[in-house]
């Protein structure tokens, strides 16, 4: 168990932002392990900016949208969903772990599933400890 | 004599296939001659490390892969005015940046004892006058200052003669900022840029003519390649594999061609396509997207403890 995690969150701004807004509102609790950028939609999510949180420290990577049928821009969350498959197994292959990447949808109205994913997410990744890529990067020197 | 840039080239972990490019140069040899003379390179002299001259340019073809390649570069580094990170594996690490996914007693045990074509009873590996591999595959600008990447696998004889003369002659080098696509003689279809099913070249075929890969179930890396090289590929009816790289403005060329082909398949239907599909059909993600570019990936190696 190592409690000093670190997830970046990315949210889309019409339903995952929303739920996050909800939460906070309604003062539900969840670990402050967590830090969550915006972006338009779901769907602008490149398998590169979860690669780069990874590089830059990140434990884990947790991606929320729209739910399926809801995305204000039709289909950015059906793209996402696609990609992530493929994500998956980059991660893995690359010994990172299938387990430190995470998507889910969340509406606007669930802030209370917002509350849980994001606890659910963060014992995760404290159970796995500490992303292994910059301890072995720093290591190399 | 006196007036003409002093030119060297080296090569380091690559496979001396850009020198062949440069000794491709056919008439433009005539032209760098007239501005240039090679002072140093281990292809064309007998190049003794301990009189390596001052060098104007020097054309390095090769990434870090054992301690011997990093002293060189650092050596020769010193010597030269301007360094040019010459191919692929130079720039991005290139196809032994694959065994990145590997640790170093793997890629030895397998190499020196396994492999079926060695005979080693013994199973001694060499460890005298054998430079040791470092942890992993470095592209060059990791372990030295580069001036210019010319990246390619190899790069072609007549862009690596014009940038030579273009250098020589007082110009600068600008490499281009389009994809492969830009310069693709093949249409994308006019319904959009849509992909059914995946599949390898032998189970294809001959694709159509002048119809774009990628719609044809081909995963072509065009999208995410710099268009350097003309689409040389594409343009016989093979697939791009990335070996030039991606353009200035990709941090990760696998990864961006990972979001390119998820998003493209099935794209007319993205409702009801099962999202498991693509990567079902995709059995080696990191083989596929990242065959030249892994070392200088945003995750540039395997990591060894299975993520814990």
């Amino acid at each position: 168990m190592s409690d000093d995690v670190k997830i970046v969150m990315f949210c889309c701004n019409w339903c995952s932002y929303g739920g996050a807004d909800t939460a906070g509102t309604a003062r539900m609790q969840y670990p402050p392990n967590i830090r969550v950028i915006r972006v338009m939609c779901s769907g602008r999510i490149d398998p590169q900016f979860i690669l780069k949180a990874f590089r830059d420290g990140a434990d884990g990577v947790f991606v929320a949208g729209c739910h399926m049928g809801d995305c204000h821009y039709d289909a950015g969350n059906y793209k996402l969903d696609r990609r992530m498959r493929l994500v998956y197994k980059l991660v893995e292959d690359m010994g990172i772990g299938r387990e430190r990447v995470h998507h889910d949808w969340i509406s606007a109205s669930e802030g209370e599933k917002f509350a849980s994913s994001v606890k659910m997410m963060v014992n995760r990744i404290k159970d796995l400890g500490p992303s292994p890529l910059k301890a072995q990067l720093d290591a190399e020197g | 004599m006196a007036d003409k840039a002093k030119v060297g080239t080296m090569w380091l972990g690559g496979c001396s296939g850009c020198h062949l490019s440069i000794a491709d140069f056919h008439e433009s040899l005539l032209d760098v001659l007239e501005l240039a003379q090679f002072e140093f390179s281990p292809v064309l002299c007998d190049t003794k490390y301990d009189e390596v001259p001052e060098l104007d340019v020097l054309i390095v073809e090769g990434g870090i892969r054992n301690e011997e390649n990093r002293e060189l570069a650092e050596m020769l580094r010193e010597k030269a005015g301007l360094v040019i990170a010459y191919g692929t594996c130079a720039a991005y690490g290139g196809i032994p940046g694959l065994g990145n996914l590997h640790t170093v007693e793997e890629l030895t045990t397998e190499g020196y004892i396994n492999s079926c074509s060695t005979v080693n009873p013994e199973g001694i590996i060499p460890n005298e006058d054998v430079p040791t591999l470092e942890s992993r595959v470095r592209p060059l600008g990791e372990a030295i200052q580069v001036d210019l990447l010319i990246p390619g696998c190899p790069p072609k004889s007549d862009v690596v003669a014009e940038a030579i003369l273009t250098l020589l002659n007082g110009g600068t080098i600008e490499l281009p900022t389009t994809n492969l696509c830009e310069v693709c003689p093949r249409e994308k279809p006019p319904a959009g840029l849509a992909m059914d099913f995946i599949k390898r070249q032998f189970e294809v075929g001959k694709p159509e003519d002048d119809l774009c890969l990628i719609a044809q179930g081909l995963v072509c890396m065009g999208p995410a390649t710099v268009s350097l090289c003309g689409a040389q590929c594409p343009s016989i009816a093979i697939p791009c594999r990335g070996c030039y790289g991606p353009t200035a403005k990709v941090n990760d060329a696998g990864a961006k061609m990972i979001s390119a082909i998820a998003s493209d398949y099935g794209i007319n239907e993205d409702k009801t396509v099962d999202p498991e599909q693509v990567a079902d059909q995709l059995d080696d993600i990191v083989g596929t997207f990242y065959t030249y570019t892994l070392p200088a990936a945003l995750v540039p190696a395997k990591m060894q403890k299975g993520g814990k």
